[in-house]
C-alpha cells in the first residue's frame, strides 16, 4: 500500500514536470537558434550576415534567362554574386528595383555581379517591368520556383522578395528578406568585394 | 477485503460506462476523501491548495466541462469565415458588420483555432487526461495483476448461490470443482494451510481490465500523436493556372501554416505542374450545373532530379507525395489577358485568377492591374461569366461550364498609383485616384480586343484557362492518431463487453458423510444481464464433475477422509 502510494506521488510529479520540460523544449527550440557565424545588421533579423567559415555552399542551378539565353550559377565562380529573387507581381519586388539598379552601376566595375531569379511570372510582364524599372542585368526564369527550392534548403529563403550575396568561393555570404535597402547590402557587399 | 462480499456501490458501477468513471473515487480513496471540497481539512497548507487544485483539474467533471467548451469553442470556427481557410470573407464580413467585426476580432473569432482562450482550453484539457490517465493505467495495471479473493464466510448470501450435497469429501469437493473452473480458464486461488475451511475463489473477466487499459493508453497516444501533428505537420494553400508549375518550398506557397517545429527546409522537396484541369456538371434534372466530378492532371516530381510521375488529383482522392498529401479544394476560371500599348509593346500577358463570386453558376470577380502600361498604369475590374445569356440586358451566367465565356471590364487609369511598397492582393484593386476611361463595362468574348481611350493601347481577351486550389498537408501525427483511435474503441468495447465475474466454492463436512458444497456468485458489473444463466449452468456442470468423480474408481478414500474431518 506504501508503494502504491509513493507511485501515485511520483506519478503526480512526474506529469506536470514532463509537462514543462515538453513547454520548455518548444520555446527554447522556437526563438534563440541564431547559430554561431551569424550577425545581424542594426539587429534586423531580415539582414544576416555569414561570417567565413560559416557559409553555406549556394546550389548551383542552370536555367533560362528570360530572353532565352542559358544560365548556371556556377560559370560565375570566382565573381561576386547578388541573387534576387523577385517577380514583377510583388510589390516590395517593384519598389527595391531602382536600389538594385543603383548598386549594380556602384559594384558592377568592382566585380560584383548581378542576377535575378523570376518567380511566379510571366515573360512578357517580367520584361516589361525590367525595361521599365533600367534593370539591365539578366534575370532566369523560375516560374515554378525551382531555384527557390535549392536555395530554400541551405537558407531562410521564406518569402519574396529575397536577396542572397554569394562569395567568390560560391558560398552564401549574406541574406536580406524582403525589400533590400542601400546600406544593408553595402554592408553584406563590403565584406566580401575586399577579400 | 469485505468489499467483495457487499454488492458494488452505484458509483463504481457506472465505471464501465465512463472511461473516467472511477477515477474519482479512486483518488479519493488514496488521499483522504478529499474530493469534494476545498482542502480545510487539508492543514490550508499551499501543497494541500496545489493538491486539490490538481484534483479538480484532472476530475471528469473538469474534462467534460473543458471537453464541451472546446466542442462550444470550434463553433464560431465553422460559422464565421476564418482567417487561415477564407481571408475573403473575413474581408467581406469585415466590410458588411464594420461596428461588430473589429469586436469579433478582438476576441479571436476570426482565427479560432490560433486564439489564446482555445489553447488554454485544450492545454487545460490536455493536463487534464494526461494527469488522470497516467495514474489510472498504474492502478488498472495494478487490478489486472490482482488474484481473485478469498471466499467469503457465508456464501448464500451472494447474489447468487446454489448448494449441493457431495459425496466426495470437502478437500475433494472442492478439488473437482477447482480443476472444472481451471479448465474454464478461471483464475483460481486455493484455501492455503493457514486458511480455515475448504475453499476455492475463482475469477474470469480480466481482459476487461486489460481492455480498460488499452483504452487509456491508447488515449495517450491519441493526445501524443496530436501534439506531434501540431509540432511537426504543416498545411499550406496554392493557387494554380494551368501550364503553372511550382515547387514545395514557402516563398512558392499562397497561404503557409507551418507547425512550431517546422522550417522552410523540411518540406517535402516536390514540385508540381498543373497540365489540366476538368470540372464535369450535370446537364439535365434538377441537380442541372451540380458538379459530378472534378480531376486535376499533375504532372510532378518527388524531389528535385527525380522522373517525373502523372497523377489525377480528385476531390477525395489527394496526390500522395512523400507522406505529404494534395488536395484539390476549389477551382475556378483565369481568363488570359494581353495588355498591349499604343505602339505594340506587350506590357501584360498573364492568365489572371478570377474568383467566383457564384459557387453555383461561376460568375467570377477579378482585377487585372497593368503596371508597366503607358502613358498611364491601368486597372480592370473584371466580371467573368461563364456561360452568358442576357437577361434584361445584364449579363447572367446559366451555367458553370465555360460553355459562353464573356468578361465585362471597367477600365482604370493613373499615374504612378500602383507603386507602394507595401505587399497588396493581386486580386484587389484600389480604384481610389484611379479614374475611370469610360462610364459603362466593356463587354469582350474569346479573341477580341478593345482599344482604350486615351492613346492607352488595347486590352485581347485571349482565351480561358482554368485554375485549381490545392491545399498542401503533412501531419505526421494522422496515422498514429487513427491507431490510437482504433485501438482506444476496441480497448472500449473489450472494458463493456467482458464482465468480470467471481465463483466461489466452499465445502463443509455433511453430517451423515460426504459433503455439502456452496457455491456462490458475483459478477462485478452485470448491467447487460446474463451472469445469472452462466452461474446457474456452471452450477450445475460443479455438480456434474462432482458427481463423476465421486463415481470414478480409486476415490475409497472418503469414508476416512470423511471421518478425519468430522474428527478434526
Amino acid at each position: 500500500m506504501f508503494k502504491a502510494k509513493r507511485r501515485t506521488v511520483v506519478t503526480l510529479a512526474a506529469v506536470p514536470a514532463a509537462l514543462l520540460a515538453g513547454a520548455l523544449v518548444v520555446t527554447l527550440t522556437q526563438g534563440n537558434t541564431k547559430a554561431s557565424g551569424v550577425s545581424y545588421i542594426n539587429g534586423n533579423t531580415n539582414e544576416i550576415v555569414y561570417a567565413e567559415g560559416h557559409r553555406a555552399l549556394a546550389p548551383d542551378f542552370t536555367a533560362t534567362s528570360l530572353t532565352g539565353t542559358p544560365i548556371s550559377l556556377a560559370s560565375y565562380r570566382g565573381k561576386v554574386v547578388v541573387l534576387n529573387f523577385w517577380g514583377s507581381w510583388c510589390n516590395p519586388c517593384r519598389s527595391e528595383a531602382p536600389t538594385l539598379a543603383v548598386l549594380d552601376e556602384q559594384y558592377g566595375p568592382k566585380g560584383v555581379s548581378f542576377l535575378g531569379d523570376d518567380v511566379g511570372d510571366t515573360t512578357a510582364n517580367a520584361l516589361a517591368f525590367t525595361r521599365s524599372a533600367g534593370i539591365t542585368y539578366p534575370s532566369v526564369n523560375d516560374a515554378g520556383y525551382s531555384v527557390v527550392q535549392k536555395f530554400g534548403q541551405v537558407v531562410p529563403l521564406n518569402d519574396t522578395p529575397t536577396t542572397v550575396v554569394i562569395d567568390r568561393t560560391g558560398h552564401i555570404a549574406g541574406l536580406v528578406i524582403g525589400a533590400v535597402s542601400y546600406q544593408a547590402m553595402a554592408t553584406i557587399l563590403r565584406n566580401v568585394v575586399t577579400t | 477485503m469485505t468489499d467483495v462480499h457487499t454488492p458494488q456501490s452505484p458509483g463504481a458501477e457506472a465505471d464501465a460506462a465512463a472511461s473516467f468513471g472511477d477515477k474519482e473515487a479512486g483518488l479519493a480513496g488514496s488521499s483522504g476523501g478529499a474530493t469534494g471540497g476545498p482542502p480545510a481539512a487539508e492543514a490550508g497548507s499551499t501543497a494541500g491548495w496545489l493538491r486539490w487544485l490538481w484534483r479538480q483539474l484532472t476530475s471528469m467533471r473538469t474534462a467534460l466541462v473543458l471537453l464541451f467548451l472546446l466542442a462550444l469553442g470550434s463553433v464560431p470556427g465553422s460559422v464565421l469565415p476564418q482567417q487561415g481557410a477564407d481571408p475573403g470573407g473575413v474581408q467581406q464580413y469585415f466590410a458588411s458588420h464594420p461596428a461588430l467585426a473589429p469586436w469579433l476580432n478582438r476576441l479571436g473569432l476570426f482565427n479560432v483555432f490560433a486564439a489564446p482562450w482555445f489553447a488554454a482550453i485544450y492545454l487545460l484539457l490536455f493536463a487534464s487526461l494526461v494527469g488522470c490517465v497516467v495514474p489510472r493505467t498504474f492502478r488498472l495495471a495494478g487490478s489486472a495483476r490482482t488474484p481473485p479473493p478469498r471466499a467469503p464466510r457465508y456464501l448464500r448470501r451472494l447474489p447468487h448461490s446454489a448448494s449441493y450435497p457431495s459425496a466426495l469429501s470437502p478437500d475433494a469437493a472442492v478439488a473437482a470443482a477447482a480443476s472444472m473452473l481451471g479448465g474454464r480458464r478461471f483464475r483460481l486461488r486455493r484455501a492455503q494451510a493457514a486458511d480455515s475451511g475448504h475453499w476455492v475463489s475463482a475469477e474470469k473477466g480480466y481482459l476487461r481490465e486489460a481492455g480498460n487499459l488499452l483504452f487509456h493508453l491508447a488515449l495517450l497516444g491519441v493526445l501524443v500523436s496530436i501534439a506531434l501533428g501540431g509540432l511537426f505537420g504543416y498545411k499550406a494553400d496554392k493557387l494554380l493556372v494551368e501550364g503553372q508549375q511550382f515547387a514545395n518550398t514557402p516563398a512558392a506557397l499562397d497561404e503557409f501554416h507551418p507547425g512550431r517545429l517546422v522550417s522552410g527546409s523540411d518540406l517535402a522537396p516536390f514540385s508540381l505542374t498543373l497540365n489540366s484541369f476538368s470540372a464535369s456538371y450535370y446537364t439535365s434534372g434538377d441537380s442541372r450545373g451540380q458538379p459530378s466530378n472534378f480531376q486535376a492532371n499533375v504532372t510532378y516530381t518527388a524531389s528535385p532530379g527525380a522522373s517525373p510521375a502523372t497523377y489525377h488529383i480528385r476531390i477525395n482522392d489527394p496526390l500522395p507525395v512523400d507522406s505529404t498529401k494534395v488536395y484539390l479544394i476549389g477551382h475556378g476560371y483565369a481568363p488570359v489577358f494581353q495588355v498591349t500599348t499604343a505602339r505594340g509593346q506587350v506590357v501584360y500577358d498573364e492568365a489572371t485568377p478570377f474568383i467566383p463570386a457564384n459557387t453555383g453558376t461561376l460568375l467570377s470577380d477579378g482585377v487585372v492591374k497593368v503596371s508597366e502600361s503607358s502613358p498611364s498604369q491601368l486597372g480592370f475590374m473584371g466580371v467573368f461569366v461563364p456561360t452568358a445569356v442576357s437577361v434584361g440586358g445584364t449579363l447572367e451566367s446559366a451555367f458553370p461550364a465555360a460553355d459562353n465565356p464573356v468578361v465585362s471590364l471597367i477600365a482604370y487609369s493613373c499615374k504612378l498609383c500602383m507603386n507602394s511598397a507595401v505587399p497588396q492582393s493581386v486580386y484587389q484593386l484600389n480604384t481610389a485616384g484611379m479614374q475611370k476611361l469610360t462610364a459603362t463595362p466593356h463587354v469582350l468574348f474569346p479573341g477580341q480586343s478593345w482599344s482604350l481611350p486615351g492613346g492607352n493601347g488595347k486590352i485581347t481577351f485571349v482565351g480561358v484557362k482554368q485554375w485549381v486550389s490545392l491545399a498542401i498537408t503533412y501531419d505526421p501525427g494522422q496515422v498514429p492518431a487513427l491507431v490510437c483511435g482504433i485501438l482506444a474503441l476496441g480497448g472500449l468495447l473489450l472494458s463493456f463487453l467482458v464482465r468480470r465475474r467471481r465463483v466461489f466454492v466452499r465445502a463443509e463436512p455433511a453430517a451423515g458423510g460426504g459433503s455439502l458444497v456452496t457455491v456462490g456468485g458475483l459478477a462485478r458489473t452485470d448491467a447487460s444481464g446474463g451472469f445469472e444463466d452462466e452461474f446457474a449452468s456452471l452450477a450445475a456442470e460443479l455438480l456434474t464433475v462432482d458427481a463423476s468423480a465421486a463415481a470414478a474408481p480409486g476415490e475409497t478414500k472418503r469414508e476416512p477422509n470423511n471421518q478425519s474431518e468430522a474428527g478434526a
